[in-house]
């Protein structure tokens, strides 16, 4: 048995090494360690379905058929028109702006879709506007990793956290919703008080930056109008039918799979072409990841490890407290998906000695906004970055390093805080 | 390249995919390009309007107002539709149209003149007889743009939905022409 928690243990180890390396794509990381355990029988076949969280992975895929769905009518691109002339060719109103619509939208659809479709238009205007992209782009990330924290589907550790804990969409609503709506407004104060110097454009220019930017035709952007309509019903309903999941007794997951059918259905897309684009490579991501994780459950190793931090910890409020902490800044260094994959048996473990609910919130909050700490913290900041850097816009690792450890520290104490006095204090 | 950049590159094209390159091509279908982003110099407008031209959409009036521009409205008045009542009805017929064409050339270059004056736009007007297309593009070698509705000159329908006497004038002109 030593030898099983070892292998375990080693899998676990080095497929968590090469995810972080990127060396080979984390998807097949996730794939071999998960193929080696079930080789090496740590993980038994007949195991597999209790391991493989098929909530997480079918509420990922409809999500995705239904973002894939309403691409095709440009919904997103004429949002980001949209947003642009409504800032007038103000830098503190795109600011403002972008942050809100991102954190929105980012708290509905995924962070990485969300920040691919809006970056553009920002390094678009700030080149219109003459000025340092820097705050836009940061306060970009920081409201889609923020914004993702608000709902059980905006990011996938609230997906994954919602499905082991069996907490409902309106459980997040209560819980997180407030805590993201206070970290959001936050962290946009914070972004203008660090660069309110950058943010400056005389009255003469932003006339003739707003005359530009109100040349921009949004309609332009739709390809299909009857799609467009139809995308935005969906998307609403599948919204609503989120909002009332519990109270209809069907799960997040079969909500979404609905949302996908329907939309399909309706709007007549060839589905070879929506589920071509579907990523398979994070899905599959996700599957080898639980396999991996379970097996450090199978073997043993969570039990422990759970055991040995309850030993150590007094109360729920110490608990919370530390898991927020740890899964932040654990978040800010790895991939916090593998992160929240292996956070979850521990905290299931605890609670034997311990009331585990209000660590779950915890876990939540340290894993979502955890991202934003350093630049690879999160998809979303990679994509940013990555498409800045694309665009001649350098974010150096130490640049990023100094606002989002900043807000990281800013927004989790609010959390906590606000946590701490829901259910320890109160 | 340092390790955090390549770091960031491999995760990007991980992360990302092609969706960035596709999204990128997307987007330049309706972004302004840096060269389209630069206004050129206008300095006057055309703009001719007939009882066809039955609305002036606000989008044209913002894109108007980014030029630093003197317009030129003028309204004609269809001498061979004129001389055609004259000929086949009566003289009176012919003169009610002419009473009725000024009225209405008069309340529509007055309502359009004074939305452009709103926006701080110099405005000249005019309403003669003449021929709508060749008039137009005779005055319009003076002039450094025409402004020009789809309708100008004869309905439109779903069918046919650029006026004849719009397509004569525009294929007619080398001067930057809006189309609205």
């Amino acid at each position: 048995m030593i030898t099983m928690e070892a292998v375990a243990l080693a899998v676990f180890l080095f497929t968590y090494g090469l995810i972080m390396s990127e060396r080979i794509h984390r998807t097949v990381a996730a794939m071999f360690g998960a193929a080696v355990v079930m080789m090496l029988k740590v993980v038994p076949w007949e195991k597999l379905p209790e391991y493989l969280d098929l909530d997480t992975i079918f509420l990922l895929a409809g999500m995705m058929i239904i973002v894939n769905t309403a691409r095709n009518s440009g919904l997103f691109e004429y949002l980001a028109i949209k947003t642009a002339k409504l800032a007038k060719g103000s830098p503190i109103r795109v600011l403002l702006l972008f942050s809100v619509v991102t954190a929105l939208v980012s708290s509905f659809l995924d962070n990485v879709t969300t920040v691919l479709l809006l970056t553009p238009m920002l390094l678009y205007i700030s080149r219109l506007m003459e000025i340092n992209p820097m705050p836009f782009l940061l306060s970009e990330i920081f409201a889609s990793n923020i914004g993702g924290a608000a709902t059980l589907i905006g990011d996938p550790p609230n997906i994954m956290i919602g499905s082991a804990a069996k907490l409902s969409f309106m459980d997040f609503i209560l819980n997180m919703s407030p805590i993201a709506f206070i970290d959001l407004l936050v962290s946009i104060v914070l972004i203008y008080f660090i660069y309110r110097g950058a943010l400056k454009v005389d009255e003469r220019d932003r006339e003739k930056i707003n005359r530009t930017l109100e040349r921009l035709d949004e309609k332009a952007a739709i390809k299909d109008l009857a799609l467009f309509r139809k995308s935005i019903a969906t998307i609403g309903l599948v919204v609503v039918l989120f909002f009332l999941h519990d109270r209809l007794g069907v799960e997040p997951a079969v909500v979404a799979l609905f949302g996908a059918s329907f939309i399909l259905l309706w709007s007549r897309e060839k589905p070879e072409e929506v589920l071509e684009k579907v990523e398979w490579a994070t899905l599959f991501f996700f599957g080898g990841l639980f396999i991996i994780v379970g097996g450090l459950v199978e073997t043993g190793f969570i039990g422990q490890l759970a055991n040995w931090i309850t030993s150590h910890i007094v109360g729920e409020g110490e608990a919370l407290i530390a898991i927020a902490w740890f899964s932040a800044f654990a978040s800010a260094i790895i991939d916090n998906i593998p992160f929240t994959a292996t956070m979850i048996p521990l905290i299931k473990a605890m609670g034997g000695s311990l009331n585990i609910y209000p660590l779950w919130w915890a876990l939540s909050l340290g894993a979502c906004l955890g991202g934003n700490g350093t630049a690879i913290g999160a998809s979303a900041n990679v994509v940013v970055i990555g498409i800045a850097e694309r665009e001649g816009v350098k974010i150096t690792f130490g640049d990023f390093l100094k606002v989002g450890m900043f807000i990281m520290m800013a927004t989790v104490a609010i959390g906590v805080g606000l946590l701490w006095i829901r259910y320890v204090w109160w | 390249m340092s390790i955090y950049s390549s770091l960031i590159q491999r995760k990007f094209k991980h992360i990302a995919g092609k969706r960035y390159e596709r999204i990128l091509k997307e987007y330049r279908e309706f972004l302004l390009t840096e060269e389209e982003m630069v206004l050129p110099e206008i300095g006057s407008i055309l703009m001719p309007i007939d009882r066809y031209v039955r609305e002036i959409p606000k989008d044209l009036y913002d894109t108007l107002s980014a030029y630093d521009a003197t317009i030129l409205l003028v309204y004609i008045i269809d001498s061979q539709v004129f001389s055609i009542i004259r000929q086949t009805l009566s003289k009176e017929a012919s003169e009610e149209f002419k009473r009725k064409e000024e009225l209405n050339g008069e309340k529509m270059l007055g309502k359009i003149a004074k939305e452009l004056e709103n926006l701080g736009l110099r405005t000249q007007r005019r309403l003669f007889f003449g021929n709508k297309s060749e008039d137009v593009i005779k005055i319009a070698n003076n002039y450094e743009m025409l402004a020009i509705s789809k309708a100008y000159g004869s309905e439109i329908t779903k069918s046919s939905p650029l006026s004849p006497v719009v397509l004569k004038i525009i294929q007619h002109l080398e001067i930057p022409t809006i189309v609205y």
